[in-house]
């Protein structure tokens, strides 16, 4: 099987935002829409203070809350662990969007430019299809797609690779099949310490993020 | 800059911005409409004040799946709310809805077996409405364990309190489910604190304000209503209606506050900090 | 000589008709430059990905960072001035409505030629000898890969004012410029991070200002194990990403950097240092007299150490010596002290300028320091003993098969450290901390990135020239009585004033530029009255957002007859000029740029070549690619052959005529922007292949990039230093003392004393002062008590809205709202809530003359006594920025001679005060 999964190391993000920048150009979000984005989490108390960058996005469960909910079926799984929306099917109840737990989705109801009116690049991408339904993170399934049916391997070929993996200056972001043990991913999880946000809510996340190096 | 609808804030957890007053209203109409078809059907209601009782209770509920229709993105796709009856309450609500509308509407024409389904259904609703929240799991407030529990509860109350209302309004005698009603107030009011202490400090706070209104409009003065008009002899009075209200209103100001103040979402936590570059 | 690699921009997937990717280069900002590609779908722009065909040479993988990204939207902002503009309203003022018309380029270029006429008809400097043109151009020296060829219409001009500032050479890392030029050729100073181990970092927020190779080369050493200790007021992002934060009182640097060393000299044993480099690569050994002067050789000249083979004291440069490092030696000498005094000679007490430096430090324990710094004497005292640890003195590594030292060790400073009163002593510390273990310009220690100062400027390894003294040589300003320049070429009085600065092209940027603009009110005695320019012409800067005392520069601004903007969006500068012109932007317009070898910030390469910036888009509406721009204005000033010349000679990038191709234009006819670029092109071809190649503009087109390997060894100066027989020269700064002490008394003969407070800042081995008063006294000399100002304010950078004119960029907006302090000042919530001060509360921040209002964002990551804004807002005509309601540092900090160094620089910094502000309060 396959199981395409993001892994996400802590150690190394920056919280510089270029691929929160990067998922825009890719999917043509609209203002206000984020589908990857990265966090400032600050903890602890002055003097003695953390701060994290955490990227965050749909999460593609194996156990996904939205799916679970969703009336339509418009949100579905696919085979190889990727979490879909028909957009033509979604009638916009935004229920999936309560139930995740990671804040992943997202809802616009008109149209909406960066500065009023469209620009050329934003008229050229419009999409009435995404209007309100919901969206969210999608691995860039289609250039995965694609990319597989010319023989490239998505996480190691940058044409097959979501474009937040292609952008990430601090090699922060892999991406890659997890069922496959010798994976980037794999090895990656296998030789580092890592985590699962809201592990305890049984969605059975396949975002895993790197917090030291050091087998697990 | 305003984020997008629904538009991510955080990383605290921030109270969700895609079900507004209109959800609400969903949770609000269903839960008292449903409840009202439910006791009228389950008790000894006969004539207008049942047909009242029972079309109002469809009324109620027929105005709370229109806010869902005025709410949702794509309307003209309502039918797809179908689909997924093998995991989505929300498409288990729309079902038991297209059944308990004739069902009911059956029932007020004086169809007997029709009675029976209606309770049925309508309990089937209101518990569908629970579960709709409960599935919702990333909102703490909605998963909660006793979440469910209360909105049945309270479902059962508003719709019951309604169906004492027209009962005493039609100057029928109090009736013996009164006391089933009474002692779900009690429930209600005794459920409220179990619920709310356990969820995070956030949602908490957002509900003080309708846990007050849950405890004095919602409780109190229903049992003082009822003290009065149980002092007086006769059928049911004024007093037990406005009890009946008075308990409805409590319940539609806590699935409100419920739905658009307390809704915090899960918002993003790390299990561990990452070590950079050296063990602290 | 092996075949340089240029990649093919093709994709990996069939490309859909009407579909082109097409490779250009980002150089927004300092950190770069930087490769990308731009899908473009139809004729319109849509998409930037990273070019991953240049990540074989790219330091960062052939990727762009997050700025980048908003090239598409900055292309369509629907705000861009699209036609050139003229103002109709003459009256120029903040409150004054320009008036802008448009109007044809016709004659918009008329109307700037007649003013430059004008001025060639009346001599090309004024009645104080200042050139009548200025031209102020901002981000550090990058808007130069975007002008095309208008360097070369500025060197065809003559004499042309670059010092009215918009900060740079001020607020930026200016004390490290010159001081790490001169000490080792580090413009900027970098880590040697793929090999550095334990890095001190003061204030410097790397992994916000490093841009996408300073982030991509700290994020491996980061899993690789190096540890980080940052030390710095507030937790930034780079505090973030580091291994130990040190909450530091501001501007207290110099005092924990003083502790280190004194540890190093004091508690540790001297063989833990590096012995061998101190004695034989640094004027360790040089012996120092009674007036603080080297002793020297009586018939030479040169400056004497103690031989310990032969008992006595040689010239540095004897062959065979033993130099002792530390002692006092009575030797046969001459002392000279300025303008070739003779101070003492004959048998006279020398001290080697080691032994002088360990009696310096010896009072600057952590103990003292804890008071000064707020940091425990044991936190100071581990970082020195972790620092000298993992120093590795003694090891080595090959490197291009050649064996160098390895110390994989290094100290970076931060803006508002290594610039201001301090900054010399932070700057020295910092050298002298990579000195002491023989870290300095070897792998894995503090290395230098580029010269701007020194000559050759693309060549750092080629300025290393013998100077005096057994140092290299630097092109200091010349201070002895024949050669001394009392009458500045420009108005910020570079040459006069500030030796360090040199006198080569970046001279003028890295002089004090904020005083072009105070002595217009009023100049001080002894200068030339300074005037405003009869023309300005500005691009990509905006002083009247950047700089200090933005309300009074915009009053200046004002006042300047004749501004020519080259404009994005309408500004805050704009605001006040004359004409605007809208010049094709990033993605619209056509340079070829360097590449490679070493520079600024974190670029190291292994390669070196070129990469075309191109046109991805037809420019949008009547904007005009700057090169066309600057071939106009040169034919309507008769200057055509002047320009063409200029461009052959390099103005363009490339000299035209190299070792082993012409391809010059001819002098007498203008040439168009292909021809141009496309002799540039085959220039760069020729060069970059030894002659072998001659591609011109349609190759670049396809390839985007072409490099040919760039030797590892030459990040490290090191091995150039020691094949030329030089020396580092520290610790001990005989050059700069006699320099300042002969600039005092060029300055005192024509009774000029307004800069003595400077001149004390000449010492060979500078004490520690205290710098935070400085910043106090501003207070307390208006009569204000410092009780009421209880809070610094300091500034940090913001990756997504630093350069590039991108602060009207809505997507910047949006995504730079993750990242804390975007939306107010940053507050300890301690100090918040002493002042009832709750998250997003409206404040006000206060020093005695002024105010600013905002809004408190409460973070834990803070010291109680200090605030941050981060960035520089405050926008007040830039569309989208001017609703940010964020105020900025700017408008509150004064320019003040009072608060500037001999170099010239000054340091974001102010003392104020915090108030919850009623929410309808107005501002100022």
């Amino acid at each position: 099987m396959t199981r395409w999964t993001m892994v996400a190391d802590l150690r190394r993000c920056v919280g510089c935002q270029t691929c929160t920048a990067a998922c825009k150009h890719a999917n043509a979000t609209p203002p206000g829409v984020q589908w990857r984005r990265v966090l400032d989490m600050e903890f602890g108390e002055y003097p003695n203070v953390q701060r994290a960058f955490v990227p965050v996005g749909c999460q593609h469960c194996e156990d996904p809350p939205c799916m679970e909910v969703c009336p339509s079926t418009a949100t579905r799984k696919r085979a190889d662990g990727i979490v879909t929306i028909d957009y033509d099917v979604c009638i916009g109840c935004a229920y999936c969007a309560v139930a995740c737990p990671y804040q992943a989705r997202y809802k616009t109801d008109r149209a909406s430019f960066a500065y009023g009116a469209a620009t050329e690049n934003e008229a050229k991408r419009h999409d009435d299809a995404r209007l309100a339904v919901a969206t969210k993170c999608t691995f860039c399934v289609d250039r995965i797609d694609a990319g597989l049916a010319q023989g490239l391997t998505p996480g190691v070929d940058p044409a097959a690779t979501p474009a937040c993996v292609n952008a990430c200056i601090a090699q922060a972001l892999a991406f890659g099949d997890a069922d496959d043990p010798q994976s980037n991913v794999s090895q990656l999880l296998a030789q580092n310490r890592s985590f699962r946000m809201h592990e305890e809510l049984g969605t059975g996340p396949n975002f895993h993020y790197l917090w030291d190096g050091g087998e697990p | 800059m305003t984020p997008g609808s629904g538009g991510a804030v955080g990383p605290d957890p921030w109270v969700q911005r895609h079900w507004d007053w209109r959800a609400a209203g969903n949770f609000i109409g269903g839960g008292a409409g449903s409840g009202l078809i439910l006791f009228a059907a389950l008790g000894d209601t006969q004539g207008a004040p049942l047909v009242a009782a029972l079309l109002g209770g469809l009324a109620l509920v027929g105005a709370g799946l229109l806010c869902v229709w005025l709410e949702i993105g794509r309307p003209w796709r309502a039918l797809n709310v179908f689909v997924n009856l093998r995991t989505s309450w929300m498409s288990r609500e729309a079902a038991v809805a297209a059944l308990l509308v004739p069902v009911t509407l059956a029932a007020a024409a004086g169809i007997p077996l029709a009675r029976a389904l209606a309770v049925v259904l309508a309990g089937a609703f209101l518990f569908a409405q629970s579960r709709i929240l409960r599935a919702a799991r990333g909102i703490p407030a909605w998963r909660a364990p006793l979440a469910a529990p209360l909105v049945v509860v309270t479902g059962l109350v508003e719709g019951g309190g309604l169906w004492l209302a027209i009962g005493a309004l039609s100057g029928a005698p109090t009736p013996p489910l009164a006391w089933v009603w009474a002692a779900l107030l009690i429930a209600r009011f005794l459920l409220w604190p179990a619920y709310v202490r356990p969820l995070p400090e956030r949602a908490r706070r957002a509900l003080e304000p309708a846990g007050r209104t849950l405890r004095w409009l919602g409780t109190a003065l229903p049992f003082a209503l009822i003290a009065l008009d149980a002092m007086r002899p006769g059928p049911a009075t004024a007093w037990l209606a406005l009890a009946g209200v008075a308990a409805a209103l409590a319940g539609s100001r806590v699935k409100h506050a419920l739905v658009t103040r307390a809704s915090f979402n899960q918002g993003f936590a790390l299990a561990r900090l990452p070590v950079r570059g050296a063990r602290p | 000589m092996s075949r340089p690699v240029a990649p093919r921009s093709d994709d990996a997937r069939a490309a859909p008709a009407g579909v082109r990717r097409v490779p250009t280069a980002c150089y927004q900002c300092v950190a770069g430059p930087d490769l990308l590609t731009v899908k473009v779908e139809d004729g319109v722009a849509t998409e930037v990905e990273p070019n991953f065909c240049a990540a074989a040479v790219h330091p960062g993988g052939g990727k762009v960072c997050v700025k980048a990204f908003g090239l598409v939207q900055k292309t369509y902002n629907p705000h861009r001035v699209l036609a050139p503009m003229k103002r109709s309203n003459p009256v120029k003022g903040r409150d004054q409505d320009p008036g802008w018309v448009p109007i044809s380029w016709d004659e918009a270029f008329g109307l700037i030629a007649d003013r430059l006429n004008d001025v060639r008809a009346t001599g090309l400097t004024d009645e104080s000898g200042y050139p009548r043109v200025a031209a102020s151009f901002g981000g550090g020296g990058t808007p130069q890969s975007y002008m095309g060829t208008f360097p070369a219409f500025l060197a065809a001009w003559g004499p042309v004012d670059m010092g009215f500032g918009s900060g740079q050479g001020v607020k930026c890392y200016h004390s490290e410029h010159l001081y790490g030029e001169f000490w080792h050729r580090a413009f900027i100073v970098a880590p040697d991070t793929p090999l550095c181990n334990y890095l001190i970092s003061c204030g410097s927020n790397i992994e916000a200002s490093g841009g996408v190779v300073g982030i991509w080369r700290h994020s491996n050493a980061r899993v690789r194990g190096m540890k980080r200790v940052q030390v710095e007021p507030h937790l930034s992002v780079t505090g973030a990403c580091s291994a130990q934060w040190v909450p530091i009182r501001p501007k207290t640097d110099a005092a924990f950097l003083y502790a280190l060393i004194h540890v190093m000299l004091h508690e540790l044993p001297r063989e833990r240092l590096d012995l061998p480099f101190l004695c034989r690569r640094t004027a360790s050994p040089y012996l120092v007299g009674p007036h603080g002067y080297y002793l020297r050789d009586r018939a030479t000249r040169k400056p004497l150490v103690w031989d310990r083979a032969t008992a006595s004291a040689l010239p540095f440069d004897a062959p065979g010596l033993d130099e002792a490092l530390e002692g006092t030696f009575l030797v046969d000498a001459v002392e000279v002290g300025p303008d070739g005094d003779v101070l003492a000679e004959g048998r006279i007490d020398g001290a080697t300028s080691f032994a002088k430096l360990v009696r310096h430090m010896r009072a600057y324990s952590p103990e003292w320091a804890a008071g000064i710094c707020d940091v425990p004497a044991a936190t100071m005292r581990r970082i020195a003993n972790e620092y000298v640890e993992h120093a590795c003195v003694g090891q080595t590594i090959e490197i291009e098969g050649r064996t160098l030292p390895l110390r994989p060790v290094a100290v970076t400073l931060g803006k508002t450290v290594n610039n201001g009163w301090g900054g010399y002593e932070c700057c020295w510390a910092r050298t002298l901390l990579a000195t002491l273990v023989g870290a300095l310009e070897v792998p894995g220690g503090t290395i230098g990135t580029t010269v701007r100062l020194t000559r050759p400027m693309s060549q750092r390894h080629e300025s290393v020239k013998p100077g005096p003294d057994g140092f290299m040589h630097y092109p200091l300003n010349p201070t002895d009585r024949e050669h001394w320049q009392p009458k500045p070429n420009i108005r910020n009085a570079y040459r006069t004033m500030v030796p360090l600065a040199g006198d080569g092209p970046w001279s003028q940027a890295l002089g004090p530029t904020h005083f072009s603009w105070m002595f217009l009110d009023e100049t001080p005695k002894g200068l030339p009255r300074v005037t405003p320019p009869d023309v300005w012409f500005f691009y990509r800067t905006n002083p009247a957002i950047s700089f200090w005392d933005t309300v009074a520069l915009g009053e200046k601004l004002a006042r300047f007859p004749f501004v020519v903007a080259f404009a994005y969006t309408r500004d805050e500068t704009n605001h006040f000029a004359d004409v605007l012109l809208p010049d094709a932007t990033d993605l619209e317009s056509l340079q070829l740029i360097r590449i490679g070898t070493t520079k600024y910030v974190e670029q190291f390469w292994d390669h070196e070549g070129f990469a075309l910036r191109q046109p991805v888009v037809e420019p949008r509406g009547e904007t005009r690619d700057f090169t066309d721009i600057a071939t106009e204005l040169a034919a309507r000033t008769g200057l055509t052959a002047g320009y063409n010349a200029a461009i052959n000679k390099g103005a363009a990038g490339v000299p035209l005529k190299g070792a082993h191709a012409d391809h010059s234009l001819p002098l007498d006819r203008r040439h168009d922007r292909e021809a141009i670029w496309d002799a540039v092109c085959r220039a760069a071809s020729a060069e970059l292949t030894d002659g072998a190649e001659d591609h011109g503009l349609d190759w670049w087109r396809e390839r985007g990039l072409a490099t040919r390997p760039y030797p590892r060894d030459r990040w490290y100066l090191y091995p150039t230093v020691v094949e030329r027989g030089l020396r580092f020269e520290l610790p001990y700064q005989e050059r700069l003392k006699r320099v300042g002490a002969e600039l005092g008394r060029r300055l005192h003969e024509h009774d000029m004393h307004w800069w003595d407070a400077q001149l004390a800042e000449y010492q060979a081995l500078p004490p520690w002062k205290d710098f935070p008063a400085l910043w106090e006294q501003v207070v307390t000399a208006g009569g204000a008590s410092l009780g009421d100002y209880p809070f610094w304010l300091l500034t940090a950078r913001s990756m997504q809205y630093a350069w590039g004119g991108n602060v009207g960029l809505q997507m910047i907006r949006e995504v730079a709202d993750n990242i804390a302090g975007h939306r107010g000042v940053i507050v300890n919530p301690q100090a918040a809530a002493r002042l009832g001060i709750a998250d997003g509360d409206p404040i006000e921040i206060a020093t005695p003359k002024r105010r600013v209002r905002g809004r408190a964002v409460l973070r834990q990551g803070i010291r109680p006594d200090t605030l941050l804004l981060i960035g520089q807002f405050e926008h007040w005509e830039t569309p989208l920025a001017k609703d940010f309601g964020m105020p900025s540092l700017n408008t509150l900090a004064t320019m003040s001679i009072a608060l500037t160094d001999a170099t010239g620089s000054g340091a974001d910094l102010v003392r104020v005060s915090l108030r919850r502000a009623a929410p309808g309060e107005a501002a100022r």
